[in-house]
C-alpha cells in the first residue's frame, strides 16, 4: 500500500516534471517562430548587413587618344598594399618596415593603421618596383588589391589639356575633369562575403563598364613641337608664363595646346594650381595690337575704308576725347595697310571712329568675343567686352587698339582662324570624338558646326594680304617662313600692374598671331608670353616662336610649298654663300624679303640646319631609290598636292619621317640623329643615362619607336647604340631611379 | 540473475532515436566546421559515438544493483579524480578542467562526476524508503552533490557546477519533498543570490548583464547572443542555403555549444522543430522507462538521467535563443565533444540496465 502510494507519488511528480518540460518546449517554439517567421526579415538583413559588403570595383578609365590614335592617357593596373593588423604577428615593425621601403613616415602610417585593425592602406598605387619588394618579404597581414593607376606615357605633353586624376581615379581638370562622366565608366559591384574576422570569403562580380575612350584633335607630334619650342621661348624670355595653340583654320581643330609652366601628371603630387592653369583659354589679358585686326576688318568691311586709304598718323600723337595716345614710333602719312603693318594707334583709333561704336561692337561679338569659344575644356572664360551703353568717351579709341578689352588665347586664335577660314568663324574644338571602349582608332570625321560668316570672303583676302604685309614690311618680320608664305599680326600690351591699377612700363604681354601659307592656310598658330624679360615685343619674341613652330609643323604635315621651291634654293646657295659676299639690300620683291628673313632669323637655329637639309637632299638626289623616309621631304611640294586641311592621316613612317625633316631643321648638324642613308637605316643613338622624357625625345626625332620599361635613368638599351635598325623600329630601354 | 536479462529488452525505439539526433550533430558539425581549422572533426565525433556505443553495451550488462553496492567507492573516487584535476590539471582557457592522459588524450572528470552522482542520489534515496524527508536529508543529499559541485566551481566550471543541481534537485523532488519544505530551499536559494553574485568572476557577472540587456554591447559581451539570434532568425522557416552566419564564423562555437544556432540557421524553423520533437521523444521514453523501472532506485537513476539531459537542453536551446544567459553548456548528443557524447551514452547505458531488469524482480 505504502509502496503502490508512493509509486503514485512518484509517478504524479513524473508527470509534473514531463509538463515542466513540455511547457519549455512550447515557449522554445514560440520564441522559435517569433525569431525565425515573424521576425525573419529582420535577421535576415542584419546578417546580410554584417555579412556582405558591396564593394566598388572602379571601371577602367577611357582611354584618351590624340588624333591618330596615339594614346595621351591610359590605365594600367597597380598593386596596392594593404594591412590587416589583426593578422600581423608584430604590426608596428612591420609597419615601420613597410614605411622605410615606400617612403612615409612611420609616426604617421603607424597610428592610422593602429586605430583601424582590419583594414588600413599602406601604399596607394605605388611604383611596381616597391609593391614587388613588397611582395618579396611575403609578411603576413599585408595584402594587394589590384587598382588602376592613370599613366601619361608622354608626361609633361599637353598636361593642361589632358588634366590628371586624383586618387580615387576621378579626372581633377582638363579632359579628365570635363569628361569625367564618359571616361570614367560604371563602377561594377563586388559582393564581398566578410566572416568575423574581416576575411574575404567569396565574391559575386558585377562587371563594371569601362569608360569610353576620348579621341582629341591634338596631334601628338604637332604638340611636342609646340612645347618644345614654347620651352625654348620660355628659357630665353623667362617670361612668366606662355601658351601656345595651333589650330586648323578650316576646322577650327587644335591640331596642339601647350602652356608653361606646365607639370607631370604623373606625380599628381607635385601638382599646384598654378602649373595647371591652361592659360589658352583661362587667362584674360588685353591683347593691344592684334585686336586691330578687328578694327581694320570691320571697317573694310563695313566698307568705311579701303587698304590703300591714307590715314594721317600725325607724327605718332592724338589726343581723342582729352585723353592724348602716343605711338611707339613717329608716323606720317600711312596707307591703312601700314597702319596695320605698323601698327599704327593713332590709325587705328581713326579708323575704329569712322566704324562708330555700333558696328564696332558688333564685330567684336561676332568675332568671338566677350563668349565662350565653348571648347571642350574645363574653366574657359569669356574674356571682359563692355556693351556699347558702359562705354566711356575713349572706350573706342582704348578698343580699336586693344585696351579695355580682355580676351583669352583661344578668342585671338578664333579671330585669326576667321581671316585665314575666308572670313568664316569656326569654333575651335578640341575633341574629335568619344569612342566606345573596344572600338578600334576611327579615323575623326569633321562636322561643321558652329560657323558663321563674320566677313566677306572678300575682305577675308584683303586682310590676309595686309597681314602678310606685317610679315613681309612691317612688326612681323620674324614670322617669315622658308618656301611658305606666312601672315600675322603682333601684339605687345602693357600689363595693368594690380597694385597700382596704371599700366606696367616692365611687363607686358606679347602676342603673335598668324597663319601660313596665306593664300590657302593650314594652319593658324598663336604664342602668348606673359612678362618676357627684356626684350618684350610681340614682334621680337613670339614671332620667332610663331615661325620654328609653323616651319615645322607645315613641313609635318606636308602642305605644299608655296613659294616657289627654285626661289628656297636660292635662299639657301644665297645663305651658304652670305659669309662670302655681300647681300644687296633688301629688294621690294619677296625673293629678298625671304633672304632677308633668312638672314634676320639665322640667330633662330633655322640657318644652321640649312646646310644639312641640302646635303640630305643631295643624297636624295644621288641614290633615287627606295629611301621613302628621307626621301619623303625633299619631293613634296608639287607632287604631294593631297588637300590637308580636313584630314591627316598619315602612316607613322610617314609621320616619322616628317618629323625627321623638321628636327633637323632645328638640330645642329653634329646633333644626336645620325642619318645613315648608304646603309638605309637609322643609327641607334644611346639613351644610357638619359631621362624617360629625353629618351622619348631623342626616339622621336630619330623615328624610333620607344619601348619604356621602368622609370627614372635609362641603364640599358637594346639595340645597343650604333645599330642600324630601319625608321620606326623598336628599341627597348630599360630604365632604373 | 543475469541470465534472465536480454538484448530483446534493449530500448531499440530509443537508441533509434538517439542516433538520429547524433546523426544530425554530426552533418551540422560538418557543415559547420567545413571551412574552418576544425574541418574534419565530425568524423572523430564518429568515432565517439562509435566508442559511446560500445560504452553503453558495457554499462548496461553489469548489473545495476551491483554499481549502487559499490558507489560509495565510485563517490570517493569521483571526489580524488576532482582532486587531482584541481591540483595537477591542464589550465586552459583560465580553468582547470582537463587531466592530460598519457597518449595526449585529455580527460574531464566532471563529466563523470554526473554519472557516478547519478547512481550516488539515487542510492541515498531509495535507501531511504520513507515519503517524508527530514531536513537532515536535505543537508545530506545536499552534501552529496555539494561536495564535488564546489570542487567543479573551483576550476572554475560554473557550467558543469550546474548541471549536478538538477540531479539533487530531481532527488529530492521525487525522494518526496513537500511543497513547505521545497518553498523554504527556493527561499533560501533566493537569499544566496546576492552572495553567489558576490563571488562571481567577471565575466560570469557580464554575461549575466548581457543576458538581460543583451544591446548594452553588441560587440563585447553581448556578441555571442546577439551573432546566435541573428543565426537562428536568419533561418526562417525554412532555412538559409548558405548558412552563412555560421560558415562566415560569425556565429561563435557553431559545432559545440552553438551548434542548435547553426543547425536552425541552416534548417530553418521546421528543422529546429522536428530537433525539439526528436528530444521530447527521447525524454518521454526515458521517463517511461524510468515507470517501468523495477525498484526505486532504477527509477531514481532514469530520473537523473532524464535531469542531467533535461538541463542541458533547457540551458543549451535556451540559450541560443536568447532566454538564458551564456553558459558553457553543450547540446547533449548533437554538440561535438567526446567527454560530453561519452558521458550521454554510459547515461543511457544506466537506463537500458535498468530497463532490461525490470521483469527481474
Amino acid at each position: 500500500m505504502s509502496v503502490s502510494t508512493v509509486r503514485s507519488g512518484t509517478n504524479l511528480r513524473l508527470y509534473i516534471l514531463a509538463g515542466v518540460f513540455v511547457l519549455w518546449c512550447c515557449a522554445i517554439c514560440v520564441r522559435l517562430v517569433y525569431l525565425q517567421v515573424f521576425r525573419y526579415g529582420t535577421f535576415e538583413q542584419r546578417a546580410q548587413h554584417q555579412q556582405q559588403r558591396t564593394e566598388e570595383v572602379s571601371a577602367r578609365r577611357g582611354i584618351i587618344y590624340d588624333r591618330a590614335g596615339r594614346e595621351l592617357a591610359m590605365s594600367i593596373n597597380v598593386d596596392s598594399v594593404f594591412a590587416v593588423p589583426a593578422e600581423m604577428p608584430k604590426p608596428t615593425s612591420t609597419i615601420s618596415l613597410i614605411a622605410r621601403i615606400t617612403k612615409q613616415d612611420p609616426r604617421e602610417l603607424l597610428p592610422r593603421c593602429e586605430a583601424a585593425k582590419t583594414f588600413c592602406w599602406l601604399a596607394r598605387k605605388p611604383d611596381p618596383e616597391i609593391s614587388a619588394r613588397i611582395r618579396s618579404l611575403n609578411l603576413r597581414g599585408v595584402y594587394f588589391q589590384k587598382e588602376s593607376k592613370r599613366y601619361y606615357p608622354k608626361n609633361e605633353l599637353a598636361a593642361q589639356v589632358l588634366g590628371y586624376v586624383g586618387m580615387d581615379d576621378a579626372g581633377l581638370s582638363g579632359i579628365e575633369g570635363e569628361y569625367e562622366g564618359q571616361l570614367h565608366g560604371r563602377p561594377g559591384q563586388m559582393l564581398i562575403s566578410v566572416d568575423a574576422r574581416k576575411r574575404w570569403f567569396g565574391s559575386v562580380e558585377k562587371q563594371p563598364e569601362p569608360g569610353e575612350n576620348v579621341v582629341l584633335t591634338i596631334d601628338e607630334k604637332i604638340q611636342y613641337i609646340a612645347e618644345r619650342e614654347l620651352e625654348t621661348a620660355m628659357q630665353q624670355t623667362h617670361a612668366i608664363s606662355g601658351t601656345v595653340i595651333v589650330e586648323n583654320p578650316r576646322t577650327g581643330e587644335i591640331l596642339a595646346l601647350a602652356n608653361r609652366p606646365t607639370f607631370n601628371p604623373n606625380l599628381s603630387r607635385q601638382i599646384n594650381p598654378e602649373k595647371l592653369k591652361n592659360h589658352a583659354v583661362s587667362d584674360v589679358y588685353e591683347p593691344g595690337s592684334t585686336f586691330k585686326l578687328v578694327t581694320i576688318s570691320g571697317a573694310l568691311e563695313e566698307k568705311v575704308t579701303r587698304p590703300d586709304e591714307v590715314f594721317d598718323c600725325q607724327m605718332g600723337s592724338i589726343v581723342y576725347n582729352g585723353m592724348r595716345i602716343r605711338d611707339s614710333k613717329p608716323h606720317g602719312l600711312l596707307p591703312v595697310s601700314d597702319v596695320l603693318a605698323e601698327s599704327s594707334d593713332v590709325g587705328s583709333i581713326k579708323i575704329a571712329l569712322r566704324l562708330g561704336e555700333e558696328r564696332f561692337y558688333k564685330y567684336i561679338r561676332s568675332f568671338g568675343f566677350g563668349q565662350q569659344t565653348g571648347i571642350e575644356l574645363p574653366g574657359e572664360t569669356r574674356g571682359l567686352t563692355k556693351p556699347v551703353s558702359r562705354w566711356s568717351k575713349v572706350s573706342i579709341a582704348a578698343i580699336s587698339m586693344g585696351q579695355e578689352i580682355g580676351i583669352t588665347p583661344l578668342q585671338l586664335v578664333g579671330l585669326v582662324s576667321t581671316m585665314a577660314n575666308d572670313g568664316v568663324y569656326v569654333a575651335p574644338r578640341i575633341v574629335a570624338a568619344t569612342t566606345q571602349p573596344q572600338s578600334a582608332p576611327q579615323t575623326i570625321a569633321f562636322h561643321p558646326a558652329n560657323e558663321r560668316r563674320v566677313i566677306s570672303t572678300f575682305t577675308a583676302a584683303e586682310m590676309r594680304q595686309m597681314m602678310q604685309g606685317v610679315v613681309l614690311h612691317g612688326t612681323g618680320k620674324k614670322a617669315l617662313l622658308i618656301g611658305y608664305s606666312s601672315a600675322g599680326k603682333t601684339g605687345t600690351a602693357q600689363k595693368v600692374d594690380p597694385a597700382t591699377r596704371a599700366y606696367s612700363h616692365t611687363k607686358y604681354v606679347a602676342s603673335f598671331a598668324g597663319f601660313a601659307p596665306v593664300n590657302n592656310p593650314a594652319v593658324t598658330i598663336a604664342v602668348v608670353l606673359d612678362s618676357a624679360v627684356g626684350l618684350h615685343q610681340g614682334g621680337q619674341v613670339s614671332a620667332p616662336v610663331f615661325t620654328r613652330i609653323a616651319q615645322q609643323v607645315l613641313e609635318y604635315l606636308h602642305t605644299p610649298h608655296d613659294l616657289e621651291i627654285p626661289a628656297s634654293r636660292q635662299v639657301w646657295l644665297a645663305q651658304a654663300k652670305a659669309s662670302e659676299k655681300d647681300l644687296e639690300e633688301g629688294s621690294p620683291d619677296h625673293p629678298g624679303e625671304a633672304i632677308d628673313a633668312a638672314e634676320s632669323a639665322s640667330n633662330d637655329a633655322i640657318a644652321p640646319a640649312l646646310p644639312e637639309k641640302r646635303s640630305a637632299a643631295a643624297a636624295q638626289s644621288n641614290s633615287r631609290d627606295d629611301h621613302a623616309a628621307t626621301v619623303s621631304r625633299i619631293v613634296p611640294a608639287s607632287l604631294r598636292q593631297t588637300s590637308r586641311s580636313t584630314s591627316f592621316s598619315q602612316t607613322a613612317s610617314g609621320a616619322n619621317s616628317q618629323l625627321l625633316t623638321s628636327s633637323a631643321a632645328t638640330l645642329p648638324a653634329n646633333g644626336t640623329v645620325v642619318l645613315d642613308v648608304e646603309q638605309g637605316g637609322i643609327s641607334v643613338p644611346s639613351f644610357v643615362g638619359k631621362s624617360v622624357r629625353s629618351a622619348i625625345e631623342i626616339a622621336e626625332l630619330s623615328g624610333l619607336d620607344l619601348e619604356i620599361v621602368g622609370s627614372g635613368v635609362a641603364q640599358q638599351q637594346s639595340p645597343p647604340p650604333g645599330a642600324h635598325v630601319a625608321s620606326g623600329a623598336k628599341i627597348t630601354v630599360k630604365f632604373r631611379r | 540473475m543475469s541470465r534472465n536479462v536480454s538484448f530483446r529488452d534493449f530500448d531499440w525505439v530509443l537508441v533509434t532515436f538517439v542516433l538520429i539526433i547524433c546523426a544530425l550533430g554530426v552533418i551540422e558539425i560538418r557543415s559547420a566546421t567545413l571551412h574552418t581549422k576544425f574541418a574534419g572533426v565530425h568524423v572523430k565525433q564518429i568515432y565517439w559515438i562509435v566508442g559511446g556505443l560500445a560504452g553503453m553495451l558495457l554499462v548496461s550488462v553489469v548489473n545495476y544493483q551491483v554499481l549502487l553496492e559499490r558507489v560509495h567507492w565510485m563517490y570517493i573516487g569521483a571526489v580524488a579524480s576532482l582532486m587531482t584535476v584541481l591540483l595537477f590539471g591542464q589550465k586552459y582557457l583560465g580553468a582547470r578542467r582537463w587531466v592530460k592522459l598519457p597518449g595526449g588524450n585529455h580527460f574531464q572528470p566532471s563529466e563523470w562526476v554526473k554519472l557516478i552522482l547519478i547512481l550516488a542520489v539515487a542510492k541515498y534515496f531509495a535507501d531511504l524508503q520513507s515519503r517524508e524527508l527530514s531536513w537532515s536529508d536535505f543537508v545530506k543529499a545536499g552534501a552529496i552533490v555539494g561536495v564535488p559541485m564546489l570542487m567543479v566551481l573551483a576550476q572554475p566550471d560554473l557550467g558543469t557546477a550546474l548541471t549536478y543541481l538538477p540531479i539533487a534537485i530531481v532527488g529530492l523532488f521525487l525522494g518526496g519533498i513537500r511543497w513547505k519544505q521545497a518553498l523554504v530551499i527556493v527561499m533560501l536559494a533566493g537569499l544566496a543570490m546576492p552572495l553567489a553574485w558576490h563571488h562571481m568572476k567577471d565575466y560570469q557577472k557580464q554575461r549575466l548583464i548581457s543576458f538581460m540587456a543583451p544591446d548594452s554591447d553588441p560587440r563585447g559581451a553581448g556578441y555571442h547572443v546577439k551573432q546566435s539570434e541573428i543565426a537562428v532568425g536568419s533561418g526562417g522557416l525554412w532555412g538559409s542555403s548558405s548558412g552563412s552566419q555560421t560558415h562566415l564564423a560569425f556565429l561563435p562555437e557553431p559545432h559545440t555549444d552553438f551548434i542548435f544556432a547553426a543547425f536552425s540557421e541552416e534548417h530553418g524553423f521546421v528543422g529546429a522543430l522536428a530537433v525539439l520533437l526528436l528530444y521530447f521523444i527521447v525524454l518521454m521514453r526515458l521517463t517511461q522507462n524510468a515507470q517501468t523501472a523495477p525498484d526505486r532506485a532504477g527509477t531514481f537513476i532514469v530520473m537523473g538521467v532524464v535531469a542531467v539531459l533535461t538541463f542541458h537542453i533547457l540551458v543549451n536551446i535556451g540559450m541560443v535563443v536568447g532566454f538564458m544567459p551564456v553558459t558553457g553548456i553543450p547540446l547533449p548528443l548533437m554538440s561535438y565533444g567526446g567527454s560530453s557524447v561519452l558521458f550521454m551514452f554510459l547515461a543511457l547505458g544506466m537506463v537500458m540496465n535498468v530497463r532490461m531488469r525490470r521483469f527481474v524482480n
